[in-house]
């Protein structure tokens, strides 16, 4: 419940910010909602498999985001995109996470629904 | 327990973030959208393709006209009174090429003023980079006669085909007469289409705004241009006749 709670505190903050990102830096911040994606799935999956390392989850999504974020600045500099590396890797364990969690909660209503 | 408690926390944490990031990229995208280059652009080159055309048009009747002046000629030659009023009419057209007669009809009125604030606040860096020089005034009247223009002025002097526009220090010089800055230089032809190639992507206005040079566009279907006023003189050039046979 709290992380949706957050979801919605940081969409309001973002909109009543009053300064703007230039638009040059906009594929920065994409990649960086792609880091903070994954990072959101990862550590539900981990979460509801009893898995939680605090510090793992946060070194994870700080990590991931400037490595990310490196990447596509070499990208730009190179005129290769290599940040589709990192869309690709984000991409599909978004997906992988996604798939477990949905597992999960359905393996739990089944279980409930047969008591 | 408290493990659950703290990745509720961690997790709202990087919610907030994405939130954060979700909405400050969709301001950024929206903004975008309003000024899309792209479709700028598409716009740009649509109007240069009906500027193009309506050239073609105007070309195509002007042949036509050349073919009946041709004809007006021939049939002259046998009728010597009218070949008089088609002889006027011809100078007059030539006198307007020359830049020898007051003219007047629509067009767009370009004013280039220098970066004024640039100069206050940039007290180190030269001058220079913050002023009109004769080249930006030269960029804009060329840019001016590509698109079609029939006369130019620069702050009300006509500008003919031995007139030069050079900076002669702090001002500038045309047809041997000094004028400063704001320029306003006045040009008669479609006013649409001048307009449009001086606002072309990557043409003068986007090669002078970076200066701050301070540039509006006037559109005017009422723009009256004066003629050349300085003696013309030709001391060394002589009209070569071709030698038949």
């Amino acid at each position: 419940m709290i992380p949706i709670l957050g979801l919605i505190v940081g969409i309001i903050v973002g909109l009543f910010l009053p300064f703007e990102i230039p638009q040059a830096y906009a594929s920065y911040v994409a990649i960086g909602i792609l880091a903070c994606l994954d990072s959101v799935f990862g550590g539900v999956r981990s979460k509801i498999t009893d898995k939680f390392h605090f510090s793992i989850f946060i070194s994870g999504f700080f990590g991931n985001a400037i490595l990310a974020i490196i990447l596509t600045y070499i990208g730009d500099r190179l005129g290769i995109s290599i940040h589709m590396a990192a869309i690709v890797v984000f991409g599909s364990r978004l997906f992988q996470n996604f798939a477990f969690i949905r597992r999960f909660i359905l393996n739990k209503f089944q279980k409930q629904d047969m008591i | 327990m408290k493990n659950s408690k703290n990745a509720q926390v961690a997790i709202a944490f990087i919610c907030m973030l994405l939130g954060i990031m979700i909405s400050m990229q969709f301001k950024t995208i929206r903004k975008q959208q309003v000024t899309v280059v792209q479709k700028q652009r598409a716009d740009e080159l649509s109007l240069e393709l009906k500027r193009v055309l309506e050239e073609k048009e105007v070309l195509m009747t002007k042949l036509l006209d050349n073919q009946k002046k041709l004809r007006d000629y021939e049939e002259a030659v046998s009728q010597n009174s009218s070949s008089f009023t088609i002889i006027k009419k011809e100078l007059e057209e030539a006198r307007i090429l020359a830049g020898l007669s007051d003219v007047e009809g629509p067009g767009v009125t370009v004013t280039l003023n220098d970066n004024k604030v640039g100069i206050q606040q940039n007290a180190t860096i030269d001058p220079n980079t913050f002023l009109i020089h004769d080249d930006d005034i030269m960029a804009v009247i060329n840019e001016l006669n590509a698109a079609g223009a029939e006369a130019v002025s620069l702050n009300n002097q006509r500008l003919i085909a031995t007139s030069a526009v050079r900076c002669v220090g702090p001002v500038v010089s045309v047809n041997q007469t000094r004028v400063a800055a704001p320029f306003q230089i006045s040009a008669i032809g479609d006013p649409d289409a001048l307009e449009a190639a001086l606002r072309l992507p990557g043409g003068v206005i986007d090669y002078l705004a970076p200066w701050g040079i301070e540039i509006s566009i006037k559109k005017s279907e009422k723009i009256l241009i004066p003629k050349y006023e300085q003696p013309l003189q030709f001391k060394r050039a002589i009209t070569v006749y071709k030698k038949e046979g």
